[in-house]
């Protein structure tokens, strides 16, 4: 288990967090390198059927990223981020997958040194849970969404 | 693949060359078989660069490309020139961000490397799945609706009348002026009000360009940046357009009732103007006062209008007015802390709040700008409570910025009339910004003011005694005993502005004022396009910020809203498919700008293309998948997690 590097999708918006992803680069801090980003323009555009084909895709932890509540540049779109996916988090266990793979973040397009943190603590929390494995009626299941 | 695709690397200098393999790379692009070329170049962004992007597109039919280069927030507008310059289409250019996301974050090369072959992946996959998205216009109106008829929507109206623009003014009162009509002195230096703003009333009178209409009450505001309907209520005045204000109906009138202008210290006749020389400069008749309404025969103002303008069958009316921009300003209220038992406010005694102060030291005020007593003598001894019902548990919780300075020139104004009256003020932290500020705060305290600081303002008592004297006690002080109290008091939105922003759609901040776009970059813009904010609404303002923030809300509208040009739209916007709609309207309520409507014929839901924003939000939420997110479909994000993971 040391030596797994876990895969992470990060769905982030376009507006605040790809930007902290940015910053970070700016300022050169370092965070594990198969967190990838997948942008949108709102993290509201999110459905929980992307973040259910991340991990089908092979993903062993998922994350979305918005705007801080009341800075949103769609003015609420992130409201219905967080509505919709502290509900999927309570649904993930029905896959078979623990919540623990899924985070929901708010990062700002200057929090390049929180986008940092976050990654990391996600990437190690994945590792100790180990490689996704979906295995019996929940893999077949999955495959058709 | 049938359309030619060609990779060009970014070395940045060394910026991404020192850190990822990009031989390494090139190779591994070479043998995918989705590239049909690849080049490495030291700047793709420099003139040389696109230069060479132009050419190598062009030389080799390329139909799509990707940049593995810096974030596209940085550079992708510059790629998607390149592209169309040679004939392409913005969609037809993509990015792979190796830079931010990856040269600069990964200090091991070879997993920087392997991460930006998954990110040039997730480009390449996304990239023939990228369709043109063709810009679209509408038409826009070029004129402007202002709500609301104090200084700012004063000061709004001129600014866009004198650029050419119709511009109609909605004002809830008979007649325009707002807060500053009622006032004799303007902070922070004591101006005198009436000298600014009489010019500029008959300045608005005298413009062809500006419509003004009173007693009217905005009830809806539809449409987009460009193209708004505005329809309000107009109360039935009464009195034709005929009457010029002449007043010769005011004596007949047998009606005596409170004045609301007066703040309630002084009366007007059922028939009555705010006051001589206003703008409208009819008269109007109170429905609920005026004899006639209550059944009597009464035609005394019928009877002394030498211009015929009495008109009791006068009804209500609907005003609709088109405009490519709406500019809101409302104000805000008076913070009266009546509630409060300490603050000793029962209208009966010697208290007074800072704005019926103002009324009377004003001209048009019910003393005609005497300042007396309730029993009409000469106070000697003033005590003003800066923060009053402000910073505290029970009133408002915030400082609103301005009642600080019209304490302080409280001093000046008395002294004005009684030279020889004492003036206390009672005072916590002083909130007096600007370079004169303190220059005229020395001023008033050589001139006679006498400042008691106080720690504990909430613990400061005003009382009236039985000789019609009011008490103050101060914590740690010598308790006061004066003639006068004026509690200079904060302001707020009411329910009704609380109401008009729901009807407008535009959010409040967490105080209950209208809440900017952005506090820095766009502070009098509402968080809707095309409906501007300015004075008090936005922040409690004396007439300088109100005319300062009218102008920035013009200008701006003014700068897009030109005659003969049409406004782009933004082309990533969702789309519904009505074929596929259930008609759920789950998208309806989740859409943050109310873009989309059921349509009762086609029983399916339809986006508004002028009004949607494209965050995307409906297609998350609809259950049927009938929603696309154009630039951000379903297929595009499978295709980049797929490139990401797959790489």
């Amino acid at each position: 288990m040391a030596n797994f590097e876990p895969s992470i999708v990060a769905f982030v918006c376009n507006w605040c967090s790809y930007g902290g992803a940015d910053s970070a680069g700016g300022q050169k801090l370092a965070y594990p390198a198969n967190v990838r980003l997948v942008r949108v323009m709102c993290s509201g555009r999110i459905d929980p059927e992307h973040v259910v084909a991340a991990f089908r895709e092979g993903a062993d932890g998922v994350m979305v990223m918005g705007c801080h509540p009341g800075n949103c540049h769609y003015r609420n779109g992130n409201h219905k981020t967080l509505r919709r996916f502290r509900l999927f988090e309570r649904m993930l266990f029905q896959f078979g997958i623990d919540k623990d793979r899924f985070m929901l973040e708010w990062v700002s397009a200057g929090e390049g040194q929180k986008f940092q943190e976050v990654t990391m603590a996600m990437t190690e929390r994945v590792r100790n849970l180990g490689p996704l494995v979906i295995s019996g009626s929940v893999a077949q299941e999955i495959s058709h969404a | 693949m049938t359309e030619k695709t060609t990779l060009f690397l970014c070395r940045c200098g060394t910026n991404v060359a020192d850190f990822v393999d990009l031989e390494a790379l090139e190779a591994w692009a070479k043998t995918n078989a989705g590239v049909d070329h690849v080049y490495t170049h030291d700047f793709l962004c420099a003139p040389a660069g696109k230069e060479f992007i132009e050419t190598t597109l062009k030389e080799q039919g390329s139909k799509r490309a990707v940049m593995a280069a810096c974030s596209p927030k940085l550079h992708l507008k510059t790629f998607e020139d390149c592209a169309t310059r040679v004939g392409l289409n913005p969609a037809q250019m993509s990015m792979a961000n190796i830079r931010e996301q990856c040269a600069w974050v990964t200090p091991d090369k070879t997993q920087a490397t392997l991460k930006a072959r998954s990110l040039i992946q997730a480009a390449l996959n996304r990239s023939v799945l990228q369709v043109d998205l063709p810009s679209q216009h509408v038409e826009c109106k070029t004129d402007m609706v202002v709500i609301g008829g104090g200084i700012a929507g004063i000061e709004a109206a001129l600014q866009a009348a004198e650029a050419g623009r119709k511009v109609t003014i909605f004002e809830k009162e008979i007649s325009l002026g707002g807060e500053m009509i009622k006032v004799e002195d303007l902070a922070p230096m004591s101006e005198c009000a009436p000298c600014l703003l009489a010019p500029r009333l008959s300045a608005i009178r005298e413009n062809p360009n500006i419509t003004v209409v009173s007693g009217a009450t905005v009830t809806d505001v539809l449409g987009f940046f460009g193209q708004f309907t505005v329809i309000a209520r107009k109360k039935a005045r009464f009195v034709t357009d005929a009457c010029i204000g002449c007043e010769a109906c005011f004596e007949p009138c047998p009606v005596d009732m409170q004045s609301e202008f007066h703040l309630g210290m002084g009366t007007h006749k059922a028939i009555y103007t705010l006051f001589p020389g206003s703008v409208p400069s009819a008269a109007a008749i109170d429905q609920e006062h005026c004899l006639h309404f209550q059944g009597n025969e009464c035609q005394a103002c019928i009877e002394n209008c030498p211009f015929s303008a009495i008109d009791f069958a006068q009804k209500e009316e609907i005003v609709e007015v088109q405009c490519g921009a709406v500019i809101v300003a409302i104000g805000a209220e008076v913070y009266t802390p009546k509630d409060l038992p300490r603050m000793g406010l029962n209208g009966k005694s010697n208290v007074f709040t800072y704005a019926e102060f103002e009324r009377l030291t004003c001209s048009n005020g019910p003393t005609q700008a005497k300042l007396q007593m309730r029993n009409g003598t000469v106070p000697q001894s003033i005590a003003v409570l800066h923060c009053a019902g402000s910073l505290c548990s029970d009133g408002l919780s915030y400082c609103s910025g301005v009642c600080c300075v019209n304490a302080i020139m409280a001093g000046e104004i008395i002294r004005k009339q009684i030279p020889e009256a004492v003036v206390y003020n009672i005072h916590d932290r002083i909130v007096f910004p600007g370079a004169e500020a303190e220059h005229f705060l020395q001023h008033q305290i050589q001139a006679g003011t006498r400042m008691i600081a106080c720690k504990n303002l909430e613990q400061v008592k005003i009382a009236e005694q039985a000789n019609g004297k009011i008490n103050v006690t101060i914590p740690g002080q010598e308790p006061l005993c004066v003639d006068m109290v004026v509690l200079s008091t904060g302001f707020h939105l009411g329910d009704k502005a609380k109401q008009f922003a729901s009807i407008l759609n535009v959010e409040l901040d967490p105080h209950g004022f209208f809440k900017s776009d952005h506090p820095i970059l766009n502070s009098t813009g509402s968080v809707l396009d095309g409906i501007a904010l300015a004075g008090s609404c936005l922040q409690p303002s004396h007439a300088v910020q109100s005319v300062t923030m009218a102008q920035a809300a013009v200008g701006r509208a003014l700068s897009r809203l030109v005659p003969g040009r049409t406004i782009e739209l933004e082309t990533m916007i969702s789309n519904i498919n009505p074929d596929i709609c259930a008609g759920c309207k789950m998208c309806i309520s989740s859409c943050p700008y109310k873009a989309i409507r059921f349509d009762q014929e086609k029983k399916s839901s339809t986006i508004n293309e002028a009004i949607c924003r494209g965050c995307g939000t409906c297609a998350a939420t609809c259950p049927s998948n009938a929603i696309t997110a154009r630039h951000f479909t379903n297929e595009q994000l499978l295709a980049e997690v797929k490139g990401v993971l797959h790489g």
